[in-house]
């Protein structure tokens, strides 16, 4: 791999970069190697993971290439859509249709000479703990909080004291129109992904009584359209949201709902939104997130300067505005918290209402729980012969079924960690 | 306009199908929820020149050549050397080297966007198109949009943003240095309009200073005899009208003030419920701080109207904006109440449709009454300046009227005006040192460097003036220290860290410093271009060894 990487490194490739490399800047940690020492290990060694290949993996990908990171993995799921050419600079309109792990991979390894980018078309909780062991760094650029939660307990669940290879620095990176934030989590050291979930903004959820009875917005006569009228017009065909015949069949069920309440904004646009939940992103906000993510692993890969301890969020909105900060790890985080969460409960409170709770409460969010005590089941989602046998239970009260201070361990099967409840009732 | 005419909007507004949309708002469908068509079409008519075609540069091209910009015209001498090969994405490694720089970087960039324009001119530089070519160079510099220089030297910097500033009619130059893991970008421009500013405001409902109509309305509503389902359905906007009106018959026409009768006044809406769970009683109860807290011109928009007035040489581009701001001084201090024209946009709120949308449409209604004022007072400032009646189409005036609680005028400064003004200097090594360090580190490299290149004048290539360009700690140093007025100093720490930086890595563009330029960058020429959200007002420095960037 070495021999490889240096047969095309022409004279003055890293002219630019060996600035940094060959000597120590004011805040350099004493540790630092400079010279051939680190470049052989960022040219020849280093192998570095990418989660992502949409908006902020592009940027990611090249920017890692360029700095001389010589193995890069990447692993996405999706496929290119049109509406990825405004930011995904990787992809050109012939590659719609195709997987973006691999055409991310190919337009690198066209482009910069030397560098691997291996591809991997499918989802990341396919690999397993051997798999993500093989790298020295994981970079994030996702837009699904779910699988930032699945990568962060796994990376944080492979930390073995007597094995410090064994902690992944893992960065991660999202954007929103002209605002993102980038941090760095040490598994373990930090605040972790999941100690920071109440940070999350969260999701306009509109009820349902309002969406069949009293619609006010055009927003609660798309709803309408999408989660009532589409189910019971087509009983048995799943909604695509990417099909936009589909989309358009909700808009016009949509717009006579929004004419027959005399309510007025509802386009094509707005529906496209409402469905499927798209957030506003441009080619210049993932530049920024992802340059500050690479540059984080390129300081922590060299030492070459000191790292971000931890959070990083810029608003570009009013100005350039952004904040610097050292988010501060939780002690009951289920992930890399270990201390049980205190939940204070009314002895009136049934098991679904404590269902319901979990999944609403914003630094938990756990949908679809499963609830056990140390000696019983209280609910489980599946198997289903387990699932009618604890259903029972959801009318009782919780009251009836933890004594004060009992734990309640709460899991979920798209959540590689466990949540530890201990209960208390209000009087 | 009577509510008849507005609900024929309706009509048509809801008759006409869109069909799917087309290809080109598919492909921009994430940017067009941002700055709409109106910022699009604003992009896709702009015209950028960019003075070099560093990795800093071809990145901050790539973020506006993706989203559509126009067109661009990269000015650049350089032949691609190996360096530039290594650092910068939009070369073909060793395929490019030997090559001209700015004509292979044009040709890549293109390949990212079917409907953007690009030039390359590699025969001069902007010096030579300043100083050879006299009034012409100059003119046809100020026929672009906006104009880029990165790592610019310093000679033909100073002389460029000189030019550009003698006009008041030239177009914003955006200057960015950078080195290494610091850099800082400045926007020269003699004034900036936003109407359309994006900033997160929520404008009066108006509730302490209802309109007839809304009064009326409020007035009218017999709680007692509702059925309990209208009840739980009265939108909150109604309640709180209601029961501010009562309160202040018998408390000689004051508003709830102080805590004790804040609460009392809570309570009186509380305990208007039929019920325990009428979630519209419990909203007027969140929502009753709005009865005391006063409609008026907001203080932002009070010290819009001073500055307005005291603008000197307005440019062409934003004189409609300065007769727009005229306008609205008139009305809010001529038309009672004496606050902005009222918004016709309405928050959701707890009711039926039937109340939404009665009170949505007395709401309009006004606020299209009040624009109607609004333009008749706008057409009287238009005749008493003398302009032509038609300087400003309707859609500006809706703009204008619908954001006039977040309008924005940035008077812009020279650059390097930090430089020259002592008292500014003395005050931000105190309150902004680690900015000023930047900035000072910055300011060193790059007259060092304009130095070292007039002795090496006998170089051709920039790469060759590169190379050797090695300044030493104590040069910079002196260099830097020399900027500030006497006895002013920064702490050591701050001085010392950016001075450091600036010596280990003289000439470096960084591929992630150059990326993460390329997103700032975009994001201010969209500001700039679209005239939507704000750009920054000063110098914006970055440092990315602790990853924090400050306005100086
Ligand atoms: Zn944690």
């Amino acid at each position: 791999m070495a021999a490889a990487a240096s047969s095309s490194d022409w004279p003055g490739r890293y002219h630019h970069i060996d600035q940094i490399l060959d000597k120590p800047g004011p805040r350099t940690d004493p540790g630092f190697l400079a010279g051939d020492g680190v470049k052989d290990f960022l040219r020849g060694q280093a192998k570095i993971l990418v989660i992502g290949a949409g908006g902020l993996g592009c940027e990611i990908l090249a920017n890692l290439a360029l700095t001389g990171f010589k193995d890069i993995h990447v692993i996405d799921m999706d496929t290119i859509d049109i509406s990825n050419l405004n930011r995904q600079f990787l992809f050109r309109q012939k590659d719609v249709g195709k997987p973006k792990a691999t055409v991310a991979a190919e337009f690198i390894m066209k482009r910069v000479p030397g560098v691997t980018v291996t591809p991997y078309f499918g989802k990341i909780q396919d690999k397993d703990e051997e798999y993500y062991m093989q790298f020295n760094l994981v970079i994030c650029g996702l837009d699904s909080v779910e699988a930032r939660r699945w990568i962060n307990a796994t990376l944080v669940n492979m930390v073995d004291p007597e094995v410090p290879e064994s902690l992944k620095p893992l960065i991660d990176g999202g954007t929103e129109g002209f605002k993102g934030q980038a941090r760095v989590i040490l598994p373990g050291i930090t605040s972790c992904y999941e100690c920071s979930l109440d940070m999350l903004n969260k999701q306009t959820q509109f009820p349902i009584c309002t969406i069949a009875n009293t619609p006010r917005l055009p927003e609660h006569c798309i709803e309408w359209a999408s989660v009532l009228e589409w189910p019971r017009v087509f009983a048995d065909k799943k909604l695509d949201n990417d099909d936009p015949d589909d989309i358009d069949w909700l808009y016009k069920t949509a717009l006579n709902r929004a004419r027959e309440f005399k309510i007025e904004g509802v386009t094509w646009s707005l529906t496209q939104g409402v469905v499927k939940n798209i957030i506003p992103a441009i080619a210049s906000t993932n530049a920024i997130i992802a340059a500050a993510c690479c540059n984080e692993a390129f300081k922590i890969a060299t030492s070459s300067a000191a790292f971000l301890n931890n959070y990083f969020m810029l608003i570009g909105t009013d100005g350039v505005y952004s904040y610097t900060f050292e988010h501060e790890k939780r002690q009951e985080c289920p992930v890399c918290g270990g201390e049980a969460l205190d939940l204070a409960i009314s002895p009136e409170l049934t098991l679904e209402q404590l269902i319901e709770t979990l999944t609403e409460r914003q630094d938990i969010q756990i949908k679809k729980p499963s609830l056990s005590t140390p000696t019983k089941q209280l609910y489980l989602q599946a198997p289903p012969q387990l699932e009618q046998a604890t259903r029972p239970n959801l009318e009782k009260k919780v009251s009836e079924l933890v004594p004060p201070s009992g734990e309640v361990t709460v899991t979920a099967s798209t959540l590689p960690f466990s949540l530890s409840l201990r209960i208390a009732y209000t009087s | 306009m009577s509510a008849g005419t507005e609900s024929q909007s309706l009509e048509s507004a809801t008759t006409s199908i869109e069909s799917q949309p087309d290809q080109k708002t598919r492909r921009y469908d994430r940017q067009l929820r941002l700055w709409a068509k109106s910022g699009q079409a604003a992009l896709e008519s702009a015209h950028l020149l960019v003075l070099s075609s560093s990795s800093t540069s071809t990145s901050i091209l790539k973020n506006l050549v993706l989203p559509g910009v126009g067109q661009f015209t990269l000015l650049d001498r350089t032949i691609t050397s190996p360096s530039d090969a290594g650092n910068n994405f939009f070369l073909e490694g060793l395929d490019s080297v030997g090559k001209p720089r700015a004509e292979e970087a044009v040709r890549l960039l293109l390949e990212l966007n079917d409907g953007v324009k690009g030039h390359s001119i590699v025969e001069k530089d902007i010096q030579q198109v300043l100083s050879s070519e006299g009034e012409s160079g100059v003119e046809w510099v100020k026929g672009f949009s906006l104009i880029i220089a990165h790592n610019l030297e310093k000679n033909a910097l100073d002389q460029l943003s000189d030019l550009l500033w003698a006009d008041f009619k030239s177009p914003p130059l955006v200057i960015i240095r950078s080195a290494g893991f610091l850099a800082e970008v400045f926007i020269q421009f003699h004034e900036h309009a936003i109407i359309d500013s994006h900033i997160d405001s929520t404008p009066s409902l108006r509730i302490d200073k209802p309109f007839p109509a809304l009064l009326e309305r409020s007035l009218a509503i017999d709680f007692e005899n509702l059925d309990v389902t209208d009840h739980g359905h009265v939108p909150y906007v109604f309640i709180l009208v209601r029961v501010l009106e009562e309160w202040k018959k018998s408390h000689d026409g004051n508003p709830p003030s102080t805590a004790a009768e804040k609460k009392e006044f809570k309570s009186l809406i509380l305990n208007m419920r039929k019920k325990s769970d009428e979630e519209n009683f419990e909203e007027a109860e969140s929502q009753a701080y709005k009865c005391w807290t006063s409609t008026v011109v907001p203080s932002d928009i009070k010290s819009l109207f001073a500055s307005s007035a005291s603008s000197s040489n307005t440019p062409p581009h934003t004189k409609p904006f300065h007769i727009l701001v005229k306008a609205l001084e008139v009305y809010t201090s001529t038309v009672p109440p004496n606050t902005l024209p009222l918004s016709s946009t309405l928050p959701d709120m707890k009711a039926s449709t039937k109340e939404y949308v009665e009170i949505q449409r007395l709401y309009k209604d006004r606020s299209v009454e009040e624009k109607n004022t609004f333009k008749g007072i706008l057409a009287n400032v238009i005749k008493e300046q003398g302009e032509d009646p038609n300087l400003i189409d309707d859609e500006t005036i809706d703009s204008f009227v619908k954001n006039s609680h977040v309008l924005r005028l940035l008077s812009g400064k020279k650059w390097g005006w930090v430089d020259e003004d002592k008292a500014a200097l003395t005050e931000r090594a105190q309150t902004s040192s680690k900015q000023l360090g930047i900035h000072l580190a910055l300011s060193a490299l790059s007259s060092l460097h304009a130095k070292h290149a007039q002795a090496q004048a006998t170089k051709q290539s920039q790469e060759g003036q590169n190379a050797d360009f090695t300044p030493s700690l104590e040069e910079l140093t002196a260099e830097a220290k020399a900027i500030l007025p006497d006895g002013v100093e920064l702490p050591e720490e701050d001085f010392d860290n950016a001075i450091g930086e600036a010596a280990r890595s003289p000439t470096a563009d960084l591929p992630n410093t150059a990326a993460l330029l390329g997103g700032v960058v975009a994001q201010e020429v969209i500001k700039m271009i679209t005239k939507q959200y704000v750009p920054i007002d000063g110098y914006c420095t970055i440092d990315l060894v602790e990853t924090w960037t400050g306005v100086l």
